[in-house]
């Protein structure tokens, strides 16, 4: 599996647009950085302003829709190129296969956050909006672990999706339709979608001010629902890959 | 146990209603190279397909290395190499960076295998050059290359000169016949392309619409494709009997009750007319033909040739 993971990761050679859209981890930051400055305000709640820079946007839109982009760069050469078949003698098992893919996206998941937790301290700290202190980096570091970590599960049903399309731009109109509706499904009903799930699972000790959810908060219905998800898109991901050769 | 690398009996495949495959049984030696002829859309490529296990069978089984393909498939794969229609690799990574991909996820052992399998088909070694800048021809042969790349038995080519300028078809064709004479692989190849079989193939495989018409060695074909004269004449048994009596003739056939077919070529025919024509035989006329495997494949397949 391990070499499986490396070679993913070898046929990302030369492809630029892996490595730009990690810049996109810097674009809430950014944002809360300009924000804060504009009203001059220091002594910020750090919570407040790790919410605009991490738990918002980049949560809810940003980081899914760039996976999802990563998911369609991953499956696009091999289904377009009509590679797979030669994968298959070689052989490579069709779980492996996928889940190697999988490993790319959470790999890549827990850089973006990574770079945003970052780039949100250095905004924060360095202007002096926030006094910096231990205790609240830990906490943002924690949470953005958390989003990478069960963002990049959520994206499992693109993933499964792309792998059945030949061609990008059905892939990117599908990433843009999943991220947009997980934003508006949550107010709607929290658990239905996994990238709701994801919010309710890292607001569930609600400790982050100001992101309020409709329904009560049962983290362990979320991650059910995202692990039934999970299942559902592997399972769709073997069907089709056995059935496109 | 037999000694078939390669066995398929009553091989069908349907897709929809239209049957793409049509009861084939195919037989692949040990050691030989075997031609599989057919026009496009005759299902060679299909016929591969089943036998890879890369497309289901709609009936018949597939026997590979004397054994049943089904459920073995992850054993069976380490010692066949295959291209299968035009093969694609990662466009934005260089021939030898693909290969070296393949090669790892193979667990190839030899460290130099991708060196000298990009030798063999003639790329060059850590070149710069991405794959999505090659021509047709350099792409068909880094799919060659990426067939042998793990030494394997046997090899199943699809059209493996397709794509290629003459001088590559060339060495393509010496490249193949070594791999069979040096390095005593079995090679199941299709080609649309008579001649290509005609120099490659020790056994020959003909199919059309699916269905295999005859399954044949290339030795056996020559002999019928011999060189021999046609004599048409009025009295076939009396003509017959003249030509064994004076001419002392053994190696001929009748073909219908005007014509003989003489496969000794040498006769001296002057002679012959005059004899017959002493004995008040007719001669209509008397002819050297040369039956192609042209020739052959129309007469087979029943229409037009091929090209
Ligand atoms: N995926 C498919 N779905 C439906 N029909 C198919 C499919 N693949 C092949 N066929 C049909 O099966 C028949 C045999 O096709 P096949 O590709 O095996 O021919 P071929 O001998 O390889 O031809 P060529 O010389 O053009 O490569 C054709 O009539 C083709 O239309
Ligand atoms: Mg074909």
């Amino acid at each position: 599996m391990l070499k499986l993971i490396q070679i993913e990761f070898m046929k990302l050679r030369r492809r630029k647009l892996v490595w730009l859209m990690l810049l996109a981890s810097l674009v809430m930051p950014f944002f809360a950085f300009l924000y804060y400055g504009y009203f001059g305000k220091t002594g910020i709640d750090p919570a407040a302003f790790y919410k605009w820079s991490a738990f918002g946007y980049t949560m809810l839109i940003i980081l899914p829709f760039v996976l999802g982009m990563l998911c369609t760069i991953l499956m696009y050469n091999e289904n377009r190129y009509d590679m797979l078949k030669q994968l298959w003698i070689v052989p490579v098992s069709r779980l492996g296969y996928f889940f190697s893919k999988f490993f790319v996206v959470l790999i890549y998941s827990v850089c973006f956050m990574l770079i945003t937790a970052i780039a949100s301290v250095l905004f924060s700290v360095l202007p002096g909006y926030v006094v910096f202190e231990w205790g609240s980096i830990f906490f943002l570091m924690k949470k953005c672990l958390e989003i990478a970590l069960f963002t990049a599960f959520a994206m499992l049903p693109v993933l499964a999706v792309t792998a059945s399309q030949k061609g990008y731009i059905l892939s990117v109109c599908i990433t843009l339709i999943y991220a947009f509706a997980g934003f508006f499904m949550t107010p709607i009903n929290m658990y239905l979608h996994p990238l709701s799930c994801v919010s309710v699972i890292v607001s569930r000790s609600g400790d982050i001010p100001g992101l309020t959810l409709p329904q009560a908060v049962h983290a362990p219905v979320a991650i059910l629902g995202i692990f039934l998800w999970s299942v559902a898109a592997t399972l769709f991901a073997m069907v089709t890959l056995n059935r496109r050769k | 146990m037999n000694d078939f690398m390669i066995e398929t009996t009553q091989l069908t495949k349907m897709y929809g209603g239209q049957k793409a495959v049509n009861c084939v049984d195919l037989h692949v030696r040990k050691g030989r190279v075997y031609g599989l002829l057919g026009r496009n859309g005759a299902g060679k490529t299909t016929i591969m397909k089943m036998i890879l296990g890369l497309t289901p069978i709609t009936s018949g089984e597939v026997s590979v290395f004397g054994q049943n393909i089904k459920g073995r498939e992850k054993r069976v794969y380490p010692r066949i190499g295959a291209i299968i229609e035009t093969p694609g690799f990662y466009p934005n990574l260089t021939g030898t960076e693909n290969l070296e991909i393949f090669a790892r996820l193979r667990g190839t052992a030899a460290p130099n295998a991708v060196k000298d399998a990009l030798e063999i088909v003639g790329l060059p070694y850590k070149d710069k050059k991405l794959f999505s800048k090659y021509s047709l021809g350099m792409k068909q042969r880094l799919g060659i290359a990426n067939a042998i790349l793990h030494d394997p038995e046997l090899l199943i080519l699809d059209e493996p000169t397709n794509g290629l300028d003459p001088i590559g078809i060339a060495e393509m064709r010496e490249f193949i016949r070594k791999l069979s004479v040096e390095h005593g692989k079995t090679i199941l190849l299709s080609s649309h392309i008579l001649s290509e079989i005609a120099v490659l193939a020790d056994e020959i495989g003909i199919i059309d619409h699916g269905v295999l018409l005859e399954e044949t060695s290339m030795a056996e074909l020559e002999k019928k494709n011999s060189k021999y004269i046609l004599l048409e004449v009025s009295n076939v048994p009396k003509a017959t009997l003249i030509l064994e009596r004076q001419f002392g003739l053994k190696d001929y056939s009748v073909q219908g009750d005007q014509t003989l077919r003489i496969y000794d070529t040498a006769l001296d025919m002057a002679a012959v007319n005059k004899a017959l024509v002493m004995q008040n035989i007719a001669v209509a006329s008397s002819q050297l033909c040369n039956d192609t495997l042209e020739d052959y494949f129309k007469k087979i397949t029943g229409g037009e040739g091929i090209a």
